[in-house]
């Protein structure tokens, strides 16, 4: 395994050095290993002083002749380091050495930031955005927060929910890792979004590619880890509360957060809320297939929601040990674009939905995430122990007028006024468990040995059958290898052996369908059967091989791995209308795991002040499940919609992504990115098109001015991004050709220093010139809904208190 | 490192000449359905009468093959649906639905036609509630695409009619 780190507390050391004598004073951070930390931002005496190391790690702030320094240091993955001090003398160093945070999920390695560490430990290509980022580029939800990755795109259903896309891979594709534990909601569904609090989120990595070996199923085209609130430093006791403001939906929204550490225990707290109404696009009408639908003040009519977040997380840190408890519960509820839901597009009472843009009416959903964790991590010489348990329950439920269809009854029975706007329902209890064996054998090789077990139970109510209940088991366990072969390069190998169980339940409607006897018995009515019982038992063999190669200024990665996908129930035994898509829905008992080959490469070169980074990747499916619209068209219960059916077909898939930094001028960076994927599917009925949710090919030039802090202002930025996007003509039915499009965004902010605490302020106007654009891989692209208009994103973070205690 | 790059270059070189060489042309056009000529019936704001039949008739084409088409007529006494007609029609006072008519049926299109006259009798069963109803007609092609239509119509008992 890697190589494991061995300390856990902070340590401070003094050392002389022969260093020049200067008024200033002089410090170094360092990692763990004593390897220099570059960017990291050092803060004196509660925010009198900012400074921010250099490529050496050295830092020097002016020496205000106190008698006590109190210096925090702060750099993404390690552990906040806060400490008073005496002034040294003139002339000594500070050596400041930084603990890395507790990451249960993530090994170690000897390099001197996260990202080159993460890097290294990857042989797939792997993306990191941090709390900067995510709060410099703060979208509605986690994955448009986390958008403007090369290769990364977010699926976003509404200004309020998205999930992720990964090289076009997505939905059951993705596997998301919270706390060490697969998050796990109704990803199969088109209009589900991540139930994550993006504000919660401390860091997010992105692996663009299969990563069955060690995630198991669904990791096929990537994973996305995401680490929650990081460990207090010790003997603090702090808190920020972040307030948020957007424009075009009226969001208002914030996150109070207190976390406090004596010695070794420790606990984090947020509470997060927010509150948006219906969108705003710059259009005054939309075309959903044929029907107009007028908007008022280009209000996506009944697209406002709300969302609630709380989380608390207690825990031991001490050497050799972590161990952390969290829950967290996410709470939301959003309206659905109310004339694009149901069997046809509608016309609705504009004036009672245009009333107000704030309330949330029918169609809508309501969704409800509880998580409990428990984290251990335990080291002793070359041994290392992880273990998480994990429960979620995931309730979600679809709420709107009823409709009949097929032989439903035209007034619904009863008089129960719940069940009557119950459209679908579905709740999950999820429990996993991971266990993790690292250690050192010999001098080449770092091994571990890993199981993962994963149950889930799924309940389905409402009046719209689309999924029948269903339990599914899983159990892997894996073996994986880094083999050192010199300092520099390392090969990578990991084997696994899944076996999953998928069981669903018979289902029959609730409402009598009159059925000609075949014998000639007349006409009966009879409660026709939906879905049939199934028990179907999958195996798989995983493997991949990679080869990681750090140089001074080049590095190069390459792997070939293969992944794989249990079938979904949704996939298997699915028989329904999808209401937002106006087409009927039916699963294949007959599909077999999904499987993976692919192949990666990355190439990066880096220089002070220049960089190129090209991620070439080949991916080829012998069965890919794909949702095939037919010719066909249900007459019965899929009310004359068309019938589109699960098959499995060889895909072709490949691109990659560029990367190029360079610093035009003292304090401006600029960043150069850009995407593509190609798709084809080898066989079946569409052969020759590409897979549904294919990206288009798009650049990203990001400027980015930072000029030095002067008196309270501290570390100011402004700058831009341009966003191209080119046309998609490689589509396949029932998609449409989406144009190209063009946005430019402005993001400018700074920290203000004053009465001892340090406030963040930022403002961002996303789509400036309010260009009215589709989005491919948008939730409402097919029903031809335009993005969100210019939107000022206003944010600013309050520190509660900045004292030691 | 030289042999990587060249292969790498050559990989990268012959995907973009795969690519470039778009092998045969996919079918990307929808079907289209004309409802609007002297010939076709109904036509938005038409009206059809109980217990008797009609005959639904439309012009369906397409570049490559028809698939089928479906025809379903529901009540729309809530007015909550609507035609794709830019014009609207008058319509009754809203009501709750007793015993609406509701059809539902797929009609198949034989194979390898491009263009179909389509002609369908449908029966209006007597004692059904009058009023609004909404007529749709999905037309799909052989390779999945699918065209929708929908207009209003008005069921009418003739023989309450004052005449």
């Amino acid at each position: 395994m890697k190589k494991a780190f061995c300390l856990l507390l902070v340590i401070l050391v003094f050392a002389n050095s022969g260093a020049q004598v200067n008024i200033a004073i002089e410090g170094r951070v360092v990692n763990e290993n004593n390897s220099p930390l570059a960017g990291a931002t050092v803060a004196v005496n509660n925010g009198k002083h900012f400074t921010v190391t250099d490529s050496e790690g050295y830092f020097r702030i002016p020496d205000d002749r106190s008698d006590s320094l109190k210096i925090t240091v702060s750099f993404v993955g390690y552990e906040k380091y806060a400490r008073l001090t005496e002034t040294p003398e003139k002339g000594s160093l500070i050596l400041i050495s930084l603990t890395p945070e507790m990451q249960l999920l993530d090994e170690v390695s000897v390099v001197s930031d996260l990202a080159a560490r993460i890097k290294r430990q990857e042989t797939v290509s792997t993306e990191i955005a941090d709390r900067n980022h995510i709060s410099m580029h703060r979208g509605g939800s986690l994955m448009s927060s986390v958008n403007g990755i090369p290769g990364v795109s977010a699926i976003e259903i509404g200004s309020g929910h998205s999930k992720p896309l990964i090289r076009g891979l997505g939905f059951n594709r993705v596997v998301v890792v919270e706390n060490g534990i697969r998050h796990e909601g109704q990803q199969w569904g088109a209009d589900h979004g991540l139930e994550i609090d993006q504000y919660a989120v401390d860091r997010v990595e992105i692996v663009k590619g299969p990563a069955s070996v060690m995630y198991g199923s669904d990791a096929i085209g990537g994973v996305m880890r995401i680490y929650q609130d990081a460990v207090p430093a010790a003997n603090t006791l702090s808190g920020n509360i972040e307030l948020s403001g957007r424009s075009n939906n009226n969001l208002i929204g914030g996150s109070a957060f207190l976390s406090g550490r004596r010695n070794q225990l420790f606990f984090t707290s947020r509470f997060t809320l927010l509150d948006y109404a219906d969108y705003k696009i710059p259009a005054d009408s939309v075309e959903i297939y044929s029907f107009h639908v007028p908007l008022n003040d280009g209000r996506l009519r009944n697209t406002a929601g709300n969302e609630t977040g709380i989380h608390a997380s207690a825990g031991i840190i001490k050497p050799g040990l972590v161990a952390r408890l969290s829950a967290s519960h996410i709470n939301s509820a959003s309206g659905f674009f109310a004339n694009a839901h149901g069997l046809e597009p509608r016309m609705v009472d504009t004036e009672l939905y245009d009333y107000s843009d704030r309330d949330i009416m029918f169609p809508s959903q309501e969704v409800s995430h509880l998580k409990l964790t428990g984290q251990v991590r335990y080291e002793k010489g070359i041994y290392r122990f992880e273990s998480e348990a994990g429960f979620q329950n995931n309730f979600r439920q679809e709420k709107n007028n009823y409709v009949n269809h097929g032989y439903m009854p035209a007034v619904f029975p009863g008089d129960n006024g719940s069940l009557q706007h119950l459209e679908r329902e579905f709740n999950k209890n999820i429990f996993s468990l991971n266990i993790r064996n690292f250690f050192e054998a010999g001098r080449r090789h770092s091994l571990s040995l890993g199981i993962n077990s994963e149950y889930q139970d799924n309940q389905t109510g409402g009046y719209a059958f689309i999924i029948p209940d269903f339990r599914l088991l899983s159990t892997g366990i894996y073996l994986y290898d880094r083999i050192s072969l010199g300092s520099r390069t390392n090969l990578h190998a990991g084997i696994r052996y899944d076996r999953g169980r998928v069981q669903t339940e018979e289902s029959a409607d609730w409402f009598p369908t009159p059925v000609e006897d075949p014998d000639g018995g007349g006409i009966e009515d009879v409660f026709l059967t939906r879905a049939q019982a199934i028990d179907r038992t999958f195996n798989s063999l995983s493997m991949s091989v990679g080869l990681n190669y750090t140089g001074e200024l080049f590095s190069l990665r390459a792997n070939i791995g293969k992944g794989f996908r249990m079938p979904t129930p949704k996939e298997l035994a699915a028989n329904g209308v999808n209401y937002h898509y106006f087409r009927y829905e039916k699963g294949n008992n007959a599909l077999q795991a999904e499987e993976s080959w692919q192949a990666d490469l990355n190439f990066e070169y880096n220089r002070p002040q220049f960089g190129v980074e090209l991620s070439p990747f080949f991916n080829y499916f012998p069965g890919y499940i794909y949702l095939d619209p037919s010719y066909r068209m249900d007459y019965m219960y899929g009310a004359g919609n068309q019938v589109f059916e699960y098959t499995q077909n060889q895909v072709m898939r490949f691109g990659g992504e560029a990367r190029v930094r360079f610093d035009p001028a003292r304090n401006v960076s600029a960043v150069l990115t850009g995407d593509y994927v190609y798709s084809e599917q080898l066989s079946g009925n569409k052969k020759g098109f590409t897979i549904p949710f294919s990206p288009p090919a798009s650049l990203r030039f990001s400027m980015l001015f930072s000029p030095k802090g002067r008196g309270t202002l501290q570390e100011p930025f402004a700058g831009f991004d341009i966003e191209y996007a080119g046309k998609q003509t490689r589509i396949v039915p029932p998609e449409k050709e989406t144009a190209a499009y063009e946005l430019v965004h402005l993001v400018a902010g700074t920290k203000v220093a004053g009465n001892n605490r340090q406030f963040e302020i930022s403002l961002r106007v996303h789509n400036l010139l309010n260009r009215r654009y589709l989005n491919h891989v948008s939730y409402y692209r097919l029903i031809n809904a335009p993005e969100a208009g210019r939107n000022f994103i206003f944010s600013l973070k309050v520190p509660l208190t900045g004292n030691n205690k | 490192m030289i042999m990587k790059k060249t292969i790498i270059f050559t990989a990268i070189l012959a995907m973009a000449l795969y690519v470039s060489c778009d092998k045969e042309e996919r079918d990307t056009e929808l079907p289209e359905i004309f409802m609007g000529g002297e010939e076709h019936f109904p036509h938005n704001c038409d009206t059809i009468y109980l217990g008797e039949s009609f005959t639904f008739r439309a012009l369906f084409t397409d570049n490559f093959e028809l698939g089928s088409y479906s025809i379903d007529i529901h009540h729309n006494f809530d007015h909550h649906s609507h035609s794709t007609d830019v014009a609207e029609c008058p319509m009754d006072a809203g009501k709750a639905a007793d015993d609406p008519f509701l059809f539902i049926r797929q009609f198949e299109i034989p194979a390898g036609l491009r263009e179909y006259n389509a002609s369908q009798v449908i029966e209006v069963p007597e004692g059904v509630d009058t009023g609004d109803y909404h007529l749709m007609v999905r037309l799909t092609d052989r390779t999945g695409w699918q065209a929708i239509r929908g207009i209003s119509i008005k069921i009418i008992d003739a023989e309450s009619q004052p005449d």
